[in-house]
């Protein structure tokens, strides 16, 4: 067993939130990624049949960025807490 | 806040003789949105293209075709006469054509030759060293000759080795061999070069010292390609000349074709035409006067009524002041309203700039972008940029709006900031951050705004924001349900969302004050307008409350895409300032590279300034927005008609 509170500077209340902020932001930002890559693909498939979807194509895009925003704030929230 | 242009269903009614004359009149008004006829029981069937209509297209590829070669692109317009384009047209397009189909075969041909005398250059080259005549090669009885080349070194002693009779060229750097030996001995020196890698060249046929022959033939690739130069100036004059010309044939051909090709569209029989369409209810008289004139009363046009299934296919106009009109290329962008809907652009003319300028918020990118926008508008003539200018124009102002607000320049802060860590200071001495109240997590709200002190507050502030506009987006719905739908179907649909929130506030306000009777209170609000809701709009409505707090959170997009615009400005800054400050006794090379940094550094961030803010303030319309009262897939009303440019009857 580790002592949690011997276990030195790493495990310190501030690296914890600082990892905690850390892990928010990439594993959200990863995510969002992923998804505008499946659906960023997808659009321009459809595009290149019509070029008219380009607006619902960019919308469809973007809404996965919603996902890092979130990230972002419980960052942020971690953060300040 | 509009509705589209009211349409007016019309039907045009006559005998197939004023066919010509109907159709040349709707088309001068371009007013008249013409529904394709589909064949059904009735006996009526679409027509055959007028009788000019084969040759009339057969003129419009041809003049295409010559267009497209010639690369001409769409220019200010120089107004012709449309008689006097017709009396030359086949004439001149006669020319044009022969003169480039002339022009264009012998390019071709002078094209070929020079790739002729490309690979008769690379077949002399390797014996450029050996400068022997070609003619020396051939036409020996006893002699053989290797003309080729080897991998390794050829030394005299390996063939003099089998044979004293021989005479031998080498060029030790291209590797290149010429090897004359006595027919006898040809197999055993074939042998031996055959083991030092020996290949096979050809000869050229001609004879002639290989020198003379590469200066004749470079002379003669200079004067071909010379030719070819001359060829394409002659082109490219007859592109200067022709332009207008093409440009304005193309449109009166692109008309008579439209007109020619109206039949296709419309139901006839025997003797009679019937053409249906709509237009907007106020051009209506317009439109009944120019067929009534052109065709002397003969033809009855009368306008129908519009019942309720068939008002979802009614054409599309946007009716917006001159101010809002530029808002509906992004409305255009998503999904044009139905005819039955609200029109957004105008409530979109204040929200999107506000989203954009709440993003960026930099007095210094609003002023370049602002600019530049005003710059392409004047530069730029073309319908399709002028819109999206204006565009970027409103959200400049906005952005300088907020500039002010939140005292930044090119992410520099204006006023001074009192922090634990000392004072930061601003551009502007003796302007001061005050302090008005204490904002959210520790933080203090104040005035200018400096968003990297006060994150947790601003993100409390835009989602207040994001929630105002929702809930616009709900009293929009409102309006729309209860127009088509009655009261009833409105309050249970879209006033729940706003009962529901009314709870969630009164509970909040209820637990944090310690009331618990108000918190009580809060609740059963909350619950009464959940029921509601899920009698408007069933079980689909309660499983769709988590998003409401979704699209408000969305909204904290704001403060993060503006904060990051925030940090990559100040870090050019920093980068810049550094660089100058280093050694600032005399000017030298660091700080030039200071500047260099400093402008590429914030032209990338004035382009980032468009695209992130820009796509950001459109989502949040589009996705958190509209999804709270819009509809759209309307169809676009399209009038029969052509806007000319190039030409004038």
């Amino acid at each position: 067993m580790v002592d949690l509170a011997a276990a030195g500077p790493f495990l310190d209340a501030d690296g914890m939130k600082a990892l905690g902020a850390a892990i928010a932001i990439t594993v959200t930002g990863l995510a969002s990624a992923w998804a505008e890559k499946e659906i960023g693909t997808a659009a321009i498939g459809a595009m290149a049949e019509n070029e008219g979807l380009f607006g619902k194509g960019l919308i469809l895009t973007v809404i996965p960025e919603t996902i890092v925003i979130f990230g972002l704030v419980v960052a942020l929230l971690i953060n300040s807490a | 806040m509009s509705r589209p242009k009211e349409m007016t269903r019309a039907v045009i009614v006559g005998h197939k003789s004023i066919l010509n004359n109907t159709i040349d009149s709707l088309h001068e008004t371009n007013l008249f949105h013409i529904e394709d006829f589909v064949e059904d029981e009735s006996g009526f069937k679409i027509s055959k293209p007028l009788k000019n209509a084969e040759e009339v297209s057969k003129k419009l590829v041809k003049i295409r075709s010559i267009a497209n070669y010639l690369g001409i692109v769409k220019k200010e317009p120089v107004v012709q006469k449309t008689d006097s384009v017709l009396r030359d047209l086949d004439s001149k397009l006669d020319e044009l054509d022969r003169t480039i189909a002339t022009k264009t075969e012998a390019i071709a041909q002078l094209d070929n030759e020079l790739k002729d005398l490309d690979s008769q250059k690379k077949e002399i080259l390797p014996y450029l060293s050996i400068n022997l005549d070609f003619d020396y090669y051939r036409g020996y009885d006893s002699l053989k000759v290797f003309a080729g080349t080897v991998k390794g070194s050829l030394d005299e002693s390996q063939i003099s080795s089998i044979t004293k009779a021989y005479e031998m060229y080498f060029d030790s750097q291209s590797k290149s061999v010429v090897l004359f030996v006595a027919k006898n001995d040809a197999d055993r020196v074939y042998e031996l070069l055959q083991g030092l890698g020996f290949r096979d060249l050809r000869v050229p046929e001609r004879g002639g010292v290989p020198s003379d022959l590469l200066r004749f033939i470079e002379q003669k690739e200079v004067e071909v390609t010379k030719k070819i130069e001359s060829l394409k100036v002659d082109l490219e004059s007859l592109k200067v000349k022709y332009s207008d010309f093409i440009l304005s044939s193309d449109e009166i051909l692109s008309i008579e074709s439209q007109k020619a090709e109206l039949p296709l569209r419309i139901a006839t029989s025997a003797n009679a035409f019937i053409i249906e369409g709509w237009t907007p209810t106020e051009n209506y008289d317009k439109v009944v006067s120019a067929v009534n004139s052109a065709t002397n009363g003969k033809a009855y046009v009368t306008s129908l009524e519009i019942d309720e299934e068939e008002e979802d296919h009614v054409p599309v106009e946007y009716n917006n002041s001159k101010i809002a009109a530029p808002m509906q290329q992004i409305m255009d962008l998503y999904s044009r309203p139905k005819y039955t809907e609200l029109d957004p652009s105008s409530v979109i003319l204040f929200t999107f700039p506000l989203m954009y300028g709440l993003i960026l918020g930099d007095i210094g990118y609003a002023l370049i972008l602002g600019l530049m926008a005003l710059a392409i508008r004047k530069a730029v003539k073309s319908d399709a940029v002028k819109p999206l200018m204006d565009i970027l124009i409103y959200c400049q102002i906005s952005t300088f709006i907020f500039g002010i607000i939140y005292g930044e320049f090119l992410g520099f802060p204006l006023a001074s900031l009192q922090t634990e860590h000392g004072l930061v200071p601003g551009l502007i001495p003796g302007w001061n951050t005050i302090i008005l109240f204490n904002g959210l997590g520790g933080e203090e709200f104040m005035f200018p705004i400096h968003r990297t002190h006060m994150v947790m507050t601003m993100i409390g502030v835009t989602v207040v924001i994001g929630l105002l506009q929702l809930n616009l987006g709900y009293l929009l719905g409102f309006a729309n349900i209860s127009r088509h739908h009655g009261i009833k179907h409105a309050v249970l649909e879209k006033g729940s969302w706003l009962i529901i929130q009314l709870g969630a506030i009164v509970a909040a306000i209820g637990y944090l004050g310690g009331n618990s009777g108000l918190t009580y209170i809060g609740a059963g609000i909350l619950v009464l307008g959940i029921v509601m809701l899920t009698i408007g709009e069933g079980i689909k409505g309660p499983i769709e409350l988590p998003s409401l707090m979704g699209n408000a959170l969305s909204y904290s997009r704001i403060i993060a895409v503006g904060l990051s615009s925030i940090y990559i400005a100040s870090t050019v800054n920093d980068i810049a300032f550094k660089m100058i400050w280093a050694d600032h006794s005399k000017i030298n090379f660091l700080a030039v590279a200071a500047i260099i940094v400093f402008i590429l550094g914030h032209g990338l961030n004035t382009v980032l300034s468009i695209i992130a803010p820009g796509l950001h303030a459109l989502r949040l319309q589009y996705v958190e927005f509209f999804g709270k009262f819009y509809e759209g897939g309307g169809r676009k009303y399209n009038p029969f008609g052509y806007i000319r440019k190039y030409t004038e009857e």
